[in-house]
């Protein structure tokens, strides 16, 4: 294998602090490389100024190197127009934007929306939200035990009264990867938007608009090795107009007076008040370092340890995995028998192996599998081998140390 | 094994997660008080009857419910335990007791720890565990102090 773990390893300061560190919750917020932090410190230290403001050098370059992120992101996801890109502090805030600022508008009494029964729930309750207030439906499509989507009824989920289907490329529990082009080309076939959450995608697999032809893509810069607090909401040119900002303030105008405001046009004006600049030009380091990285050979090094591990697993009779699904990016919760996943977790970390336990951020999605709270492990390109033989021990001790 | 961990699941906290105190329901109890841990989805339901409506009414009737960690499961079960057959008010010092002590706060505790409370020392090595063992005994602390101080 060309690929070679270790040595994406040594780019991550986190593991020359932390050597015996095994880093495997990177589904809640993935390691950053020297390149990110440094480029962030290097914007401080060199180059901190306000953007779109300031008639000086130190000024305009942060705006210049502001507005260049703006096209990485949107050559992230294969668009050419730079435009197309909002940055907000996260996924989280970027779907807000799209259920309060644009669907609640157009949202009537006997509407509806459509969305998977494994959001996260920042992918739900922004849905229910606006839902009960305009006495609109929530609609479910179901998942199956084995974590896959039921898509039998999707064709009469969506309706003529469906205003969205929101859902994302990748569960964060279950990993189970959906067939999202199929069921974008399904929704547009009704004329019915999409909002594809790209959050455990974004970085790791391709979400290229060509073939994911989604209305609006949302993912947090945290999540794909960029900083905290950065986030992005792509919108299709169609929408762009239609959407409300959140937030007024500064940067978003182009005239003020007492009575009234003449707006920017998106995206500026969903960007009011000081953005996190520094978190932008991170967000862009990030993209550099994944644009770096030989995409295929990562896939294929998630992927085996994602595999390799769901082997291993098989052998300790305590540990049942949740769910099987059909495709599965690198994300795999399980339950040990008669041991809450707290106490699994509490012991992994005695051994240096950072889990994540509890339901995460999905309590209907387990309360439908019948469970109350998983213990989850989620791979990055810097895990290895060892990372997982470490873990299994882990796991055959922790049923000794129990019984 | 490291001893630290040794300590946190000491010999009574994982006896009292295999056989906690009175672990059942009783639907119809005069107070229901929900336990819930909405980060990491514990749920514990503690039951009382009957309704304490003063410092000195007695809490004769207490049982639980639920789903937790050994941790919040066992400090649940002690907590049972300890306060069955107390007034509201020295109840509540037992809560406040135990509190501290978990806490590791350096102004407790006039009166000796029982057994079953010093059971949780090895929780201040393990600060992310705190939750756990203080989940029930605050929502315990807050339903006694709206029996002893109602105006406040």
């Amino acid at each position: 294998m060309s690929f070679n773990p270790r040595s994406i390893k040594a780019l991550f300061p986190i593991f020359s602090h932390h050597p015996e560190l095994v880093y495997l919750d990177n589904a809640a917020t993935s390691q950053k490389p020297a390149s990110v932090i440094q480029a962030m410190t290097a914007f401080y230290e060199k180059e901190n100024a306000n953007i779109h403001r300031g008639l000086y050098s130190l000024s305009t370059n942060a705006t210049g190197h502001y507005e260049e992120v703006r096209k990485k992101v949107a050559s992230l996801i294969g668009s050419t127009d730079s435009d197309s890109i909002v940055f907000t502090k996260g996924a989280t805030e970027s779907i807000s934007i799209v259920a309060r600022g644009f669907i609640r508008s157009h949202l009537n009494t006997g509407d509806n929306i459509v969305i998977s029964g494994m959001e996260h729930h920042a992918n739900l309750i922004p849905w229910q939200q606006i839902c009960k207030e305009k006495g609109a439906f929530l609609k479910i499509i179901p998942v199956d035990a084995s974590g896959n989507l039921d898509l039998s009824n999707l064709d009469s989920l969506l309706n003529t009264r469906t205003r969205l289907l929101a859902m994302t490329h990748i569960s964060n529990v279950l990993g189970t990867i959906n067939p999202i082009e199929e069921i974008i080309s399904r929704a547009h076939v009704k004329n019915i938007p999409v909002l594809m959450d790209a959050a455990q995608s974004a970085g790791h697999y391709p979400i290229d608009i060509n073939p994911f032809d989604a209305d609006f893509i949302v993912f947090s810069a945290h999540k794909m090795f960029g900083p905290l607090g950065t986030g992005v909401l792509y919108s299709k040119k169609s929408y762009r107009n239609q959407i409300e900002p959140l937030h007024y303030g500064g940067g978003a105008i182009k005239n003020v007076e007492y009575a009234n405001t003449e707006f920017l046009d998106y995206p500026h004006n969903l960007e009011a008040g000081t953005p996190n600049i520094s978190g932008v030009i991170g967000l862009g380091a990030a993209i550099d370092f994944i644009e770096s990285l030989d995409k295929k050979a990562t896939v294929d090094h998630t992927n085996e340890l994602t595999i390799y591990f769901k082997e291993k697993v098989k052998s300790l009779t305590h540990i049942t995995l949740l769910g099987n699904p059909q495709k599965s990016g690198s994300i795999v919760s399980f339950q040990a028998k008669d041991i809450h996943p707290h106490d699994v977790a509490s012991f992994l970390a005695n051994a240096d192996i950072a889990v994540r336990a509890g339901h995460h951020c999905a309590q209907p999605l387990l309360e439908s599998m019948g469970v109350p709270a998983v213990v989850r492990i989620s791979f990055a390109i810097y895990n290895t081998k060892e990372d997982l033989e470490r873990t299994i021990e882990a796991l055959v001790d922790v049923k000794k140390f129990w019984s | 094994m490291s001893n630290n961990l040794r300590k946190l699941y000491s010999d009574t906290i994982k006896a009292h997660n295999e056989s906690p105190v009175n672990f059942e329901k009783r639907p119809g109890s005069a107070a229901l008080l929900k336990a819930y841990n909405p980060i990491c989805g514990d749920r514990f339901e503690v039951f009382i009857n009957p309704m304490p409506d003063n410092k000195q009414s007695m809490l004769k009737e207490l049982s639980f419910h639920g789903f937790g960690c050994a941790i919040s499961k066992a400090s649940t079960s002690v907590m049972v335990k300890s306060l069955i057959g107390k007034s509201t008010e020295d109840a509540q010092k037992l809560c406040d007791q135990f509190l501290k002590f978990v806490r590791n706060d350096p102004t407790v505790i006039e009166s000796p720890l029982s057994d079953d409370f010093v059971a949780f020392s090895g929780v201040h090595d393990f600060p992310e565990r705190l939750d756990c063992a203080t989940l029930a005994w605050k929502e315990m602390k807050t339903f006694l102090t709206s029996v002893t101080e109602p105006n406040n």
